[in-house]
């Protein structure tokens, strides 16, 4: 269970994750997807505490990540981006070396060394160097440090980047078994991956959550129009004139003319309209013959496209109207005299001073209201110990 | 700690700069052998140790150059801070490591004691605080190359600032008298005279903790600000 509560992440006054929460239940699979830059890898970062957020809470299995790192870095196993590997290692030493650092018993060591070089498949090649051993098995080893010492979340930060389509496979069938009994979160450009192996997503962008859905949600959602791929031999060219018989119809477009003599159109309708029905009712009465009929299914990438690009047209909006703001102020300022221009600022700025006097105070009551509550259940569970040893 | 240490000193010799350190000082120290010792027939033993601060300065960062900025680099320290190991073990078991190789090459001088005492009779107990004092040193060197190398990703630029560094901290205390009280390589030398005092021994060891301290601040605020 991974809990993630109001996490922002700041670099100066940029925020690479600007205020995100989302909860990740027990053997559950997400995909975190966005666009390069959106703050994927900045998050994982947070929940493995590489980094510190600047405010909010990341709690993994009850464990506070700030508050108490070692046991919170315990429950978690990391495959961090770009592999990162000790090149004159092994690939048995790395691991020996990871079941060290991630204080392994001694005793259990060899066993689990063993299990984790079969369970990732790197038997072949566990007395050679990392530096010698190809793309696929360095993504493999990187995988099995994050398998070491068993732990019950695994982070995997783009896991399949660079390997060809066998190796794809391969790394998606091993996660998709080890999410039968781990926590896992996975991040990722290629939304197929996702929607096959995930059963949730989270997709953000700018720093900031757009959606989070099952991929069958996401795609459903994405679309308000049916479109229909049909093939057809029309001799007299009689298509064109469809449109009108069929009323749900919204539009026919040709795309192509095949080589045998065939065409292809596109044919849009309204969402649940059932137009395959009338199709094979009306054409054949046109003397149509229909050869290949097959409904285009919206797939997760225009939900991804769609979602992403109302963010961006959200965010230019923002972004004009402040330069509006902006430009409207200085125009005004222009128009004053010297004097009443630097009132005007003063009074800007005393106005700016409050509200943050005001955060600050709201802020500070808060914190002295859950502190008292604190001392009150504190000593009310003092005086219940005492009723106890009476 | 020990699996950080164990790793790290196993990887001085997978590489050749363990081999090159330990190599490079043996040869200094023979050259001065052959002439403060054999040429002039003295049985002071501490005299191999008189160029040991210049020989520190241009070795001791290419050893600590590594550590941290290699890590860096290849960003591997990620595997590191994400594991239950502290920052604190980290840091310790790095300096373990280099240390190691600091002291395994001053062990080796032994080896001119024995050939010595062939054919003199030297002092064995001011002999064994000059090399005492030595591995003060030396760790000393370690701790600060160890410091400058967590401030960069980029190792050369870790072995030239070092070498700035020790080059400075041997000059200082003859530009300004001032600093004398406070400059660990007249420290070094009164080990070499044979002589233990308190203050160079607290001296030596405080710089040590000082930078291998500013080492693990170093590395805890990478948290907040990588």
């Amino acid at each position: 269970m991974i809990e993630i509560k109001n996490v922002t992440k700041k670099y100066g006054t940029f925020a690479a994750v600007n205020d995100i929460s989302f909860d990740v239940k027990d053997h559950e699979i997400v995909g975190f997807l966005g666009p390069n830059g959106a703050g994927k890898s900045t998050t994982m970062n947070m929940i493995t505490g590489f980094i510190e957020p600047t405010s909010g809470k990341i709690i993994v299995n009850g464990y506070d990540v700030s508050k108490a790192p070692n046991k919170a870095k315990m429950q978690i196993g990391y495959m961090p981006e770009n592999v990162p590997l000790y090149n004159d290692l092994t690939v048995k030493e790395f691991v020996s070396y990871m079941c060290e650092l991630r204080k392994v018993p001694k005793k259990d060591r060899d066993l689990q060394i063993r299990k984790i070089i079969k369970r990732a498949g790197l038997t072949e090649v566990q007395d050679k160097l990392i530096k010698h051993i190809s793309k696929g098995y360095k993504q493999r080893t990187s995988l099995a440090g994050a398998l070491v010492g068993e732990p019950d979340v695994l982070i995997l930060d783009e896991p399949t980047v660079g390997l060809d389509p066998k190796q794809i496979t391969e790394i998606r069938n091993l996660i998709k078994k080890l999410g039968e009994n781990h926590t896992v979160i996975l991040s990722s450009h290629i939304l197929s991956e996702v929607s096959q192996i995930c059963s949730r997503v989270v997709i953000i962008n700018h720093g900031k959550i757009v959606a989070v859905d099952t991929p069958d949600n996401l795609e459903s959602t994405s679309s308000e129009e049916d479109t229909i791929l049909i093939t057809v031999e029309d001799p007299d060219n009689k298509m064109s004139g469809i449109k009108s018989r069929i009323k749900a119809c919204k539009e026919i477009k040709k795309i192509k003319e095949l080589n045998d003599g065939t065409v292809q159109y596109r044919i849009v309708s309204s969402k649940d309209a059932e137009v395959n029905k009338e199709l094979f009712e009306v054409l054949p009465k046109e003397n149509i013959t229909i050869c290949e009929l097959r409904k285009e299914q919206s797939s997760l990438e225009d939900a991804y496209l769609k979602i992403i690009n109302e963010k961006d047209e959200e965010i230019a909006k923002e972004e004009k109207r402040e330069k509006r703001e902006r430009l409207a102020r200085q125009r005004k300022l222009e128009s004053m005299d010297l004097l009443e221009r630097r009132r005007t600022i003063r009074e800007e700025k005393r106005k700016r001073q409050d509200e943050i006097d005001k955060e600050f105070f709201d802020n500070l009551m808060e914190e002295n209201k859950i502190r008292e509550a604190k001392k009150k259940r504190r000593q009310l569970e003092k005086k219940n110990r005492k009723g106890d040893k009476k | 700690m020990w699996a950080v240490a164990k790793k790290e000193f196993r990887q001085y010799f997978l590489s050749p700069i363990g081999y090159i350190y330990i190599g490079v000082f043996l040869l200094m120290c023979s050259i001065t052998f052959y002439t403060n010792i054999f040429l002039s027939q003295s049985t002071n033993f501490a005299s191999i140790f008189s160029l040991g601060a210049t020989v520190l300065t241009f070795l001791v960062p290419v050893l600590t150059m590594r550590t941290f900025a290699e890590e860096r680099k290849n960003s591997t320290e990620v595997l590191i801070l994400t594991s239950p190991t502290s920052v604190k073990a980290m840091v310790f078991g790095k300096f373990l490591a280099a240390g190691m190789v600091v002291l395994l090459s001053i062990a080796c001088t032994f080896l001119y004691y024995v050939i010595l005492s062939f054919f003199g009779e030297p002092a064995f107990s001011t002999s064994l605080v000059a090399m005492i004092g030595f591995a003060l040193l030396s760790l000393a060197y370690v701790a600060c190359g160890m410091f400058i190398s967590s401030l960069t990703e980029n190792q050369v630029v870790s072995a030239i600032i070092s070498m700035i560094v020790f080059l400075v901290l041997s000059f200082l205390s003859d530009v300004w008298a001032g600093f004398d009280p406070f400059s660990i390589i007249d420290a070094f030398t009164t080990f070499e005279s044979g002589l233990i005092s308190v203050h160079d021994v607290v001296l030596l060891l405080s710089f040590t903790g000082f930078f291998i301290g500013m080492t693990v601040l170093v590395m805890n605020r990478r948290k907040y600000v990588k």
